[in-house]
């Protein structure tokens, strides 16, 4: 997908949405709804009144903030598929950092915004020191950082669904959740009145993938992390040490993922509750990145897709009776396909359409 | 391969496997565990079980690997293996299934796995998607639609209790001391596994087909010259690794009497472990098998510690089996994959 030009790179992600959508819809209908309300429904969901679109962009916001933290990792040729257990360690951090310094500062606008900014702080380096360690692993010990991702996401589930069951359950809560951070630690709301949405959390993100693009295209530290990811001989023989490179570009993805961690504790929930139940966003970042062939700037419109479907989702889990898990399938179609472009372009060649480059 | 050329090429990861356990034994009379209490004949019963799944799973992902195919979507054929198995156990036999239902609903997920590795091969052979991203494509695919045929059929992401398979008593064996409970008192596909084991070592290691599983992943082209299809190897090979992990799938309903489809469902993550058992068995399917054990056992250790009274929190026992993963897999990382994995190969004609 890499050596495919923009235009191509358009087109194959266009045609995997599609091809996944109208599979779904198959499935709609072979379960015995009807498919043309089903997404009648899904576009109501997710642009329909102020309130759906408030809430297509509360879940684009972390997509493109774990999106960012997946590509980055990609493009340099590591699999971080460990961005949600990176997220739910981040968010975590957030929160108990933010109730650990409140007493510590004054209330109202200064020291919420000290906490907001500390607390973040917390998130990013959390992040960052939990994705370093499965690239030190790598890197020093050959480990696969598939699995090891793969298993650390777990790991932190479980450590983290530990501590807000006992240590850290916030007083007199029956459900295993941390307590509340102040009420004026928060995102102010501009535009659109939701408690969990602020433009301000988008901002934040949006910069945040200037930041990274920045960062890779115009930096020496960028300009190995990729060099090493399509040519990693070529990067060892100008100087780049292959082993820390992968640890700093691990470390790099898990601040970030850190940064949507933070967001999305501050933003979305205001306490920490047991991650096993907190939605997948990691693991959705991968086809986010994927469909944005690993770009970080890509990955906004991939997000905003992503953000429409789980809006939709969300839409149609309460107005419909099609269970809502069917849009993870067919996210998981869309990574398929997308990871499978020679399909489109044989069919693309098939039919005559834009099929005589490759 | 012989048992001594197996020990002598593998003596840096048996030794490390004895100093772990020896590591262990200290450690528990170091902290005064109740060893009588924990290692007992019904631990070791369970673990057995809990490794049949992943050692079959293990099974399957090392011949598709053999042969030059990484499939990394093991997890997700086990979930949705365990759907249909669960799905058919409930059409077969509604409130009150059979042991029959039972033996029926395993063999037609194993069918119904059969159809969907095949489109996933088309994809991986013909149309070389990219191993890794199909891979865990199917398992964003199974934690979805698995999930969601438990909604449309009970209304639930959980199914309710269905049924369990029965333990099978092999008469006189089954009183031998020790060996007769755990392997003659037991399910039978615990039986069936150790069987599986056995034989995909003897196809991969001693037959005709077995080298040419082998030489598709080391040497495509030598395979070709000999004149046989690398394609159709590769094929042969990602079908059954799709169809053991569907069989996984079913097995582990089928142990565990009833479908789970909330978090990461009830296969949660034993795929993956799958995958480290036979990089860690070093693709031999009874080292994979014997990996799952190791695996299982640890999953196994929080029933364990309840009975003996050790204060410990579920949700941290529980983490066991993936932190050694980590372990493992750091200080056996550097196992050699076939030469040709991930790597398609399109024949010169």
């Amino acid at each position: 997908m890499l050596d495919a030009s923009a235009l191509q790179r358009l087109g194959i992600a266009t045609a995997s949405t599609a091809l996944a959508l109208a599979i779904g819809l198959v499935v709609v209908a072979a379960a015995g709804y009807d498919p043309a309300t089903f997404l009648m429904d899904m576009f109501e969901g997710a642009f329909g009144d102020q309130n759906s679109i408030g809430r297509t962009l509360k879940f684009t916001t972390i997509f493109i903030l774990v999106g960012v933290a997946v590509a980055i990792a990609f493009r340099a040729g590591v699999f971080n598929i460990g961005v949600q257990g990176q997220f739910v360690v981040g968010g975590f951090a957030t929160v108990v950092s933010i109730l650990r310094l409140a007493p510590l500062l004054p209330a109202g606008t200064v020291g919420g915004l000290a906490l907001l900014v500390l607390g973040t702080a917390f998130g990013i380096v959390a992040g960052g020191l939990y994705a370093a360690l499965p690239g030190v692993l790598k890197a020093y010990g050959g480990a696969n950082e598939i699995i090891t991702t793969i298993m650390l996401n777990f790991i932190a589930v479980g450590i983290v669904g530990y501590l807000v069951e006992g240590p850290l359950r916030g007083e007199g809560n029956r459900a295993p959740n941390t307590a509340r951070i102040p009420e004026y630690v928060q995102l102010p709301a501009v535009a659109f009145d939701s408690p969990d949405f602020s433009l301000v959390g988008l901002a934040v993100a949006l910069v945040v993938v200037a930041i990274v693009s920045v960062v890779m295209i115009r930096t020496r530290f960028g300009y190995d992390m990729v060099t090493s990811g399509h040519q990693e001989a070529a990067a060892t023989f100008s100087g780049v040490d292959a082993g820390r490179t992968i640890v700093s570009t691990m470390a790099f993805s898990g601040m970030v993922a850190g940064v949507a961690g933070a967001v999305f504790a501050i933003m979305i929930q205001g306490y920490y509750s047991d991650p096993g139940g907190v939605a997948t966003y990691g693991f959705d970042a991968i086809a986010v990145s994927l469909l944005a062939a690993n770009n970080p700037l890509g990955v906004v419109p991939a997000a905003l897709l992503f953000g429409g479907l789980d809006s939709a989702g969300t839409h149609i889990g309460i107005n419909s009776d099609v269970p809502p898990q069917l849009i993870d399938g067919v996210v998981g179609l869309v990574v398929l396909f997308v990871a499978t472009p020679e399909l489109f372009r044989m069919a693309a060649r098939r039919t005559g359409l834009g099929g005589e480059r490759r | 391969m012989s048992v001594a050329g197996y020990v002598e090429r593998n003596r840096l990861e048996l030794g490390s496997a004895v100093a772990v356990v020896l590591l262990a034994l200290v450690l528990a009379v170091a902290l005064d565990l109740p060893l009588a209490a924990i290692v007992t004949v019904g631990f070791i019963e369970r673990s057995l079980q809990a490794a049949t799944p992943i050692a079959l799973a293990a099974i399957g992902g090392l011949y598709a690997e053999k042969s030059g195919v990484f499939n990394i979507g093991l997890e997700g054929f086990m979930i949705l293996g365990a759907a249909n198995a669960a799905a058919f156990v409930w059409l077969l036999g509604g409130e009150s299934p059979t042991q029959g239902d039972l033996w029926l609903a395993i063999l037609g997920a194993v069918l119904v796995s059969l159809v969907y590795t095949l489109l996933f091969a088309v994809l991986l052979v013909r149309y070389q998607a990219d191993q890794i991203v199909a891979g865990l494509a199917v398992w964003f695919i199974g934690l979805g639609f698995g999930p969601f045929s438990a909604v449309l059929l009970w209304g639930n992401r959980n199914s309710p209790g269905l049924v369990s398979m029965n333990d099978v008593t092999v008469p006189v064996l089954a009183d031998l001391p020790l060996l007769g409970p755990v392997l003659f008192d037991t399910s039978p596909l615990v039986l069936a596994t150790a069987v599986v084991a056995v034989l995909a070592w003897v196809v991969l290691y001693r037959t005709r087909y077995g080298y040419w599983v082998q030489a598709a992943g080391e040497n495509p082209e030598a395979l070709d010259t000999a004149g046989v299809s690398v394609t159709r190897v590769r094929y042969a090979a990602v079908i059954f690794s799709g169809a053991m992990a569907g069989l996984a799938g079913a097995v582990l309903l089928a142990h565990a009497g009833s479908f789970t489809g909330t978090g990461d469902t009830m296969v949660n993550g034993r795929g993956w472990i799958g995958i480290v058992a036979y990089l860690f068995g070093n693709y031999n399917p009874i080292g994979a098998a014997a990996a799952a054990l190791l695996f299982g056992g640890l999953d196994m250790l929080q029933i364990q510690f309840q009975t003996a009274g050790i204060e410990v929190s579920n949700r941290l026992v529980n983490l066991f089996p993936y932190v050694a993963v980590v372990v493992v897999l750091t200080v056996w990382g550097s196992t050699r994959m076939p030469s040709a994995v991930g790597e398609p190969y399109e024949s010169e004609e």
